[in-house]
């Protein structure tokens, strides 16, 4: 086979898988466009179809709801990992040949495993039902993944920059956050992205905690098409709106999302 | 971090503690400041670490005691729970619906790992052969799927498998109105059409795994495979695919721990059915311990879930070392 019609093939291929993985978005969008509620293309694009959906599932609410657990979940993951991967990985820890070992279990241990009793004392305690209850757990199962991310981005840094702080006198609190903080940003940056797709992409854990009023976009989104079945147009509007915000940071941070989820992945 | 401080402080008493007893004094007194400085430090790191650890060990650590404990009960949720040993162990293995769900992820392995693997591999292959312009495109659009949320998955899918959706449509285009059927409601069609959503889906983390991995094989494998007169094919076989073991290893090990634990796409597309065709564990857990609470059921299906995931991910890792 020649170089060129090497080349050639190469590209078919491709093309070809390119339009299996578009095929299903493409048609979506026309479906979301469509001023026909079976959702059939049309070139009269109906841009209304986002505003009537996002009232008639009354989107507001449940795209507060997620936006709301999931800014709380980042900040307070991404200081927790902050915090955690400095430990582990500059200051050192009391007990971390147990303690780091439990750590990365947890990277192994999926929400199926604990969900039933969760759920069960949860609900003794009045954390079902209510926004609390899945930060904490989101917050939670995102602390092994933080501390092992943070740690690995602390440990590239070159250690002669804390020596020569503590010879300053600066304090642990002080070199993490002049020093070590500004030096990280592209890791925490990363970890940002990621638990924040992580995060409003769930679905299983507010699908068991969160019901009416607290239901997020996602779980929002499985009713709304359960009650529009027959005005797909709507409904593929409505999915749109939910996932557009990953969607867009992927567009702006494709690069970072990408090597992320790869370390994400290499971590087990 | 701690062995190189500790080799220089060796390194350091060494040098200078032959030679005069003052020396050794000094020595003596640094080792002992800095093993002070520290352990302060490792205490203000255990404060460091402690909120994180705190939450985890609430939300995650307790509740999987509690998962265990759980398991060898019979607990409908409300009325008081009896103690049945392995009972629930015992009918994930001889309850026919439950039992099923193993059969049905058997199915579903071949669709969330073997078949993603295989076109990830492909694409890869196909994008890392030559620098040839556009390939960044084509690797966006692979990846993309990776980042939609999966219910805008399973609302995607819901429409191209509908009795007059897109997938049905084109085959009475080109005349194959025989084939046309509700795919997600038939019986033995529906867990492959699930399954290939899951493979829409993966191969891309697959590909971008692989194009990673492929970028440090070294080149001279590639010139001396050339050399010996090897097409693209054998090439790909005699150099990459070795080269790519360990992705493959954590490709293999993330793809069938998820379609052991395939939930989402499921649930919002068939719930399991038609009949129990496409039930998985996870969608049987839910069932058990939410919609007619079986609790114990429920906790024993998540710890079985829980050790096949572990098993399976030492059993790659031992496999893939070894060889």
């Amino acid at each position: 086979m020649s170089l060129r019609s090497e080349k050639l093939w190469n590209y078919v291929i491709l093309t070809v898988m390119a339009l299996i993985v578009v095929w299903p978005v493409g048609t979506f969008i026309a479906a979301a466009l469509s001023p026909d509620r079976a959702g059939r293309p049309s070139a009269d694009l109906q841009w209304g179809n986002f505003v009537t959906a996002w009232t008639n599932a009354e989107f507001s609410r449940s795209m507060t709801v997620s936006l709301t657990i999931t800014v709380v979940v980042v900040l307070v993951g991404t200081v927790l990992a902050l915090l955690g991967g400095y430990a582990f990985g500059v200051l050192g820890v009391v007990g971390d040949r147990v303690l780091f070992p439990v750590i990365l279990v947890g990277m192994m241990i999926s929400l199926e495993a604990i969900i039933v009793p969760l759920y069960y004392q949860f609900r003794t305690l009045g954390l079902t039902d209510t926004l609390l209850g899945v930060i904490l757990i989101h917050i939670g199962m995102g602390v092994p993944f933080g501390v092992f991310w943070m740690r690995a981005a602390f440990r590239a840094l070159p250690r002669g920059i804390f020596e020569s702080a503590e010879m300053d006198g600066a304090g642990p609190m002080r070199m993490l956050w002049s020093i070590a903080v500004p030096n990280l940003m592209p890791a925490v940056y990363t970890f940002i992205l990621l638990s924040f797709m992580w995060t409003w992409n769930d679905y299983f854990l507010s699908l068991v905690f969160l019901h009416g009023d607290n239901q997020t976009a996602t779980v929002a989104l499985g009713v709304f098409q359960g009650k529009f079945v027959t005005q797909i147009n709507l409904m593929a509007a409505g999915g749109l709106i939910v996932a557009a915000p990953v969607l867009i940071l992927y567009v702006i941070f494709q690069r970072k999302f990408i090597s992320g989820m790869l370390a994400g992945a290499i971590k087990e | 971090m701690s062995i190189t401080q500790a080799g220089a402080a060796v390194s350091l008493e060494t040098d200078d503690g032959g030679s005069a007893a003052t020396g050794a004094i000094i020595t003596r007194y640094r080792k002992g400041r800095t093993s002070h400085a520290r352990r302060r430090a490792r205490m203000a790191g255990l404060l460091f670490a402690a909120p994180g650890l705190l939450i985890y060990g609430v939300v995650v650590l307790w509740p999987l005691v509690q998962s265990l404990q759980y398991s060898f009960y019979e607990w409908d949720g409300i009325t008081a729970a009896v103690w049945v040993g392995f009972d629930n162990y015992l009918s994930f293995f001889t309850d026919p619906v439950l039992r099923s769900t193993l059969g049905n992820v058997l199915v579903l392995i071949v669709f969330f790992a073997v078949l993603p693997i295989a076109l990830g591999l492909l694409s890869a292959a196909l994008i890392t052969a030559g620098k040839r312009p556009g390939m960044a495109i084509y690797r966006w659009i692979f990846f993309l799927p990776q980042v939609l949320t999966s219910v805008v998955i399973a609302l995607l899918f819901k429409r191209m498998y509908a009795p007059e959706g897109p997938i049905n449509e084109a085959l009475r285009a080109v005349g194959l109105d025989a084939l046309t059927k509700n795919w997600l409601g038939d019986f033995t069609w529906a867990l492959p059409a699930v399954g290939l959503i899951g493979t829409w889906v993966t191969f891309g983390f697959c590909m971008v795994l692989f194009i990673a991995g492929a970028s440090s094989i070294a080149p001279e494998l590639y010139e001396a495979a050339r050399m010996d007169g090897a097409g693209p094919v054998r090439e790909f076989f005699a150099v990459t695919l070795p080269g790519l073991r360990g992705q493959i290893a954590v490709a293999l090990t993330l793809t069938i721990t998820a379609a052991l634990r395939a939930f989402d796409l499921i649930w919002i597309t068939t719930r399991g059915g038609p009949g129990t065709s496409t039930l998985t564990p996870a969608v049987a857990l839910y069932k058990a311990a939410f919609v007619n609470p079986d609790v114990g059921q429920a906790a024993a299906i998540g710890v079985v879930m829980a050790i096949l995931c572990l098993v399976i991910a030492v059993v790659i890792t031992r496999v893939s070392e070894k060889e």
